[in-house]
């Protein structure tokens, strides 16, 4: 009976590794409104996530033209924060399960 | 610390500031923009509105700081690194509070290339619309010259 107790015991720790290593992702996309201006967009991106000016602009110039850009790709709680932050600024921002991950 | 003053025709903003302050009032009471996470647990999603209203309260606080008693002896208004973030997202807010509320006749379109003829609009819509250039006028001359306080929080 001890042999089985100590797997029964140290299988729960096997399975926590496996539910970490596949924590779902999650992104934040930004979609398009018609009020806010271009350059109002570019700098939030700057400031909330750190991008250089062409990077800024590459994901402002997607939201307008495409309505939407993917602007980060992460852990839930992170992501919720980005969101958080976006809307903060009165950005309009959603939070999609990244499927592919 | 970098300053800028604008001085401003009072007979063109004086009016406009009513309507500013409706809409500040407005946004007291609902977000601006509607919150993206559906499945949010309440308690959390509670805590988020309420940290999202006390911010929107106090830029608009910000902003509305800017007319005071000296504005409207001197009609000059001033920016700095302190007051450019709040006072630039409070312009985002009352802009998309009046197209939500005040300019739903104009279509997108029309309102993103700024071909509106304000003769043809009626009283009411023509000054919401005159407060919605003169915001994003605010917030270009922000843009252009506080940028740096801006990105470096």
């Amino acid at each position: 009976m001890r042999p089985a107790a100590t797997t029964t015991e140290t299988a729960p720790a096997g399975r926590t590794e496996t539910e970490l290593a596949l924590a779902p992702l999650w992104r934040v996309v930004v979609l398009n409104d018609p009020v806010n201006l271009m350059s109002y967009v570019t700098l939030v991106f700057r400031r909330v996530f750190g991008f250089d000016e062409p990077t800024a602009r590459r994901h402002m110039l997607e939201v307008h033209e495409r309505g939407r850009s993917v602007v980060w790709t992460g852990l839930r709680e992170n992501a919720e924060a980005y969101v958080y932050t976006l809307q903060q600024w009165h950005l309009t921002a959603v939070l999609e399960s990244d499927e592919k991950n | 610390m970098k300053r800028i003053e604008l001085k401003l025709d009072l007979s063109m903003v004086g009016p406009l500031l009513d309507l500013m302050r409706r809409t500040a009032d407005d946004l007291a009471v609902g977000p601006a923009v509607q919150a993206g996470v559906a499945d949010l647990d309440e308690e959390w999603r509670a805590t988020w509105r309420a940290d999202l209203q006390q911010g929107r309260t106090e830029e608009c606080r910000s902003l509305l700081a800017m007319f005071d008693r000296e504005f409207f002896v001197s009609g000059v208004v001033a920016f700095d690194e302190k007051n450019a973030e709040p006072v630039l997202r409070a312009c985002a807010a009352l802009r998309l509070r009046l197209r939500a509320r005040e300019l739903v006749a104009i279509s997108d379109q029309v309102l993103e290339t700024g071909a509106v003829d304000p003769a043809q609009l009626e009283p009411t819509v023509e000054q919401a619309f005159v407060c919605y250039v003169f915001l994003a006028t605010l917030q270009e001359l922000i843009i252009r010259h506080l940028d740096t306080a801006i990105l470096e929080g």
